[in-house]
């Protein structure tokens, strides 16, 4: 996986001065202990993982053996695995296209600064802040099929009765939902904090010359946004392509796998059926694809040092 | 003129629309976690509440639940963990912002990409790891990973700061003789306070609501922390008591809701850092 800053020429640095030897010293003092660190409990966890996903675990002897590329023959021969990736594909586009339109029309319709709206701005911050197990137990009680409030709406408004968790055709939709609820606001806050930086003097220009919000927004605003809209856009979509905690908070993966992601079909695989082996190989069938994905999105948009943390 | 008030006036409608939106999951539980077992089915809920069915409810999870010392053991865990990866995480950042030296750019990259990998790919090597150690089920066992999930997030906010410092300064500091890592101690700490404010807000959120990593390395009551214990109360098989649940899900998100209140700041500050510059 490629780094974002990597490429990219950082502002205020002079090119190479000092030949590289010196300050060896002071860099090792100030880098070495974490370095260190993430070696032994990310960078060995990783290649461990890689090795583990050539072989097979033993449960009761509690040994492994070596078994080349069974895993991985397993896992693109069943079917599962297939629908597994075809989940978290939709909730990486499907999910993560929702959210960026919604949020970036959150982010302008904000932009009127009503009164109260802080408030709101406030309240839209809270659900990616809560922790998943919850958001997960939310909606599991909005949604229930005896009780929750939503169906009950949906009967009332004439819909009739949904299976929003039950019915293997709509949970994934569902999943969907739920996570542009959560997430939404996150490219909200990234699109709206751009919006409110850029010089108001070029929406001043425009009412100047008799255009309308429409061809505003659509010719000058949404062009000057695109940099922190695909900023947002690669992050969620990243964030959604791991999903886990939602499904084991919201469905367990079901109906029948049919929410099931990869994140969660390694960690079904792994910690509840104790198949290490087959769950290496899930895992790193998705760092494989993520590092892809990711040299490619950086390749096409060049994304400038960005920062951000959720 | 009127067309105008129309409009106002649909925009405070939209307005309070999205208010609820986001916040009507939450009050709905809130309400749940108000009544009896038997009231939670009642559609749509009545709005009367019985005070002793909510003393019930909440001194049933403080109490019986050990609500506390999961609230303890978060506390202690996060508080750790995010020290650390500060204590760590911010010299790093400093070298990476400051020096030059041979595979800066290799081992920038390399840390950085963590902030994007999948949990699941280390979590079960963590996990065998954790148990050869034999640190299953204490807290050390919990510092030990969440450090290394934390310390990418850290590192990576952080270089956004110092970036921002203008170099001179350190120069500045170096001439009057002071070596670079103190000058990191003396002058500059202060001045990337911010930073490490947003670092620290983040790292809290995250570790604060971490569970994948966490489950299968605690599993007795006494170590483990809210969402852990929330996890396995509220399973999506078992069958549950849901004004109990409810209550669980309202203790758990109360801390983190009081949290992110006071700072609100920082969250949107690291949220957009470097998006909007």
């Amino acid at each position: 996986m490629t780094a974002v800053t990597a490429n990219a020429p950082r502002p205020g640095r002079p090119a190479r001065l000092a030949p590289p030897t010196q300050g060896r010293g002071e860099a090792l003092l100030l880098l070495g202990p974490a370095a260190l660190y993430l070696i032994a409990f990310s960078i060995y966890p990783l290649v461990t993982s890689l090795v583990r996903s050539f072989q097979d675990y033993n449960t009761t002897k509690n040994t492994w053996r070596w078994i080349g590329f069974r895993n991985y023959e397993d896992l693109f021969t069943s079917s599962e695995f297939w629908t597994v990736v075809k989940n978290t594909l939709i909730l990486t586009t499907v999910g993560v296209a929702i959210q960026v339109v919604v949020g970036t029309a959150l982010a302008l319709f904000f932009n009127q600064n009503l009164r109260g709206s802080a408030i709101v701005r406030g309240i839209l911050i809270l659900p990616m802040l809560l922790t998943p197990i919850v958001v997960g137990l939310m909606w599991r009680a909005l949604l229930n099929p005896e009780w929750g409030l939503l169906n009950w709406v949906a009967v009332e408004l004439g819909f009739g009765y949904v299976g929003w968790l039950s019915d293997s055709h709509v949970a994934l939709w569902t999943l969907v939902l739920v996570d542009s609820w959560q997430w939404t606001p996150f490219v909200f806050v990234v699109v709206y904090a751009r919006l409110q930086a850029l010089p108001q003097e070029v929406f001043e220009a425009g009412s100047v010359d008799g255009a309308s919000w429409f061809q505003r927004t659509r010719m000058l605003t949404l062009p000057l946004l695109m940099p922190a809209i695909v900023f947002a856009a690669i992050f969620r979509g990243i964030d959604a392509f791991r999903t886990f905690d939602l499904v084991f908070g919201l469905t367990n993966g079901g109906p029948v796998q049919s929410t099931s992601t990869l994140s969660f079909e390694g960690f079904q695989n792994g910690f509840e059926f104790q198949r290490y082996g087959y769950a290496s190989a899930v895992s790193y069938v998705m760092v494989i694809a993520a590092a892809i994905g990711i040299t490619f999105l950086l390749r096409v948009v060049r994304v400038r040092r960005v920062d951000v943390a959720t | 003129m009127s067309g105008r008030v129309v409009g106002r006036v649909i925009s405070y409608v939209v307005l309070v629309l999205i208010g609820l939106a986001g916040i009507a999951p939450f009050v709905y539980l809130l309400i749940l976690s108000f009544k009896s077992r038997i009231d939670v089915l009642t559609v749509p809920p009545d709005l009367h509440f019985d005070w002793s069915t909510i003393q019930e409810n909440y001194r049933t999870v403080i109490h019986d639940q050990h609500y506390v010392t999961f609230v303890v053991n978060s506390i202690i865990v996060t508080g750790v963990s995010t020290l650390i990866a500060l204590g760590l995480g911010v010299p790093a950042a400093y070298a990476f912002s400051r020096l030059r030296f041979r595979g800066a750019d290799t081992w920038a990259s390399t840390i950085l990409s963590f902030r994007f990998m999948p949990p699941i790919a280390v979590a079960i090597p963590i996990f065998l790891m954790i148990r050869s150690l034999g640190l299953v089920d204490s807290q050390f066992g919990l510092i030990l990973p969440y450090v290394a999930f934390s310390l990418p997030l850290v590192i990576w906010i952080m270089i956004g700061f110092f970036d921002e410092i203008p170099r001179e300064i350190d120069e500045s500091a170096m001439v009057d003789g002071l070596t670079r890592p103190l000058v990191l101690l003396r002058v500059l700490l202060p001045l990337a306070r911010p930073g490490m404010l947003v670092a620290a807000t983040f790292g809290v959120i995250f570790v604060w609501n971490e569970f994948l990593v966490g489950l299968y390395i605690v599993n007795s009551t006494d170590r483990e922390t809210i969402p852990i214990a929330a996890s396995s109360l509220l399973t999506v098989e078992s069958p549950i008591d849901w004004n109990l649940a409810a209550t669980v899900g309202i203790l758990t998100v109360i801390p983190i809701l009081i949290f992110s209140m006071v700072v609100q700041r920082y969250i949107v500050r690291g949220i957009t850092a470097g998006a909007v510059r």
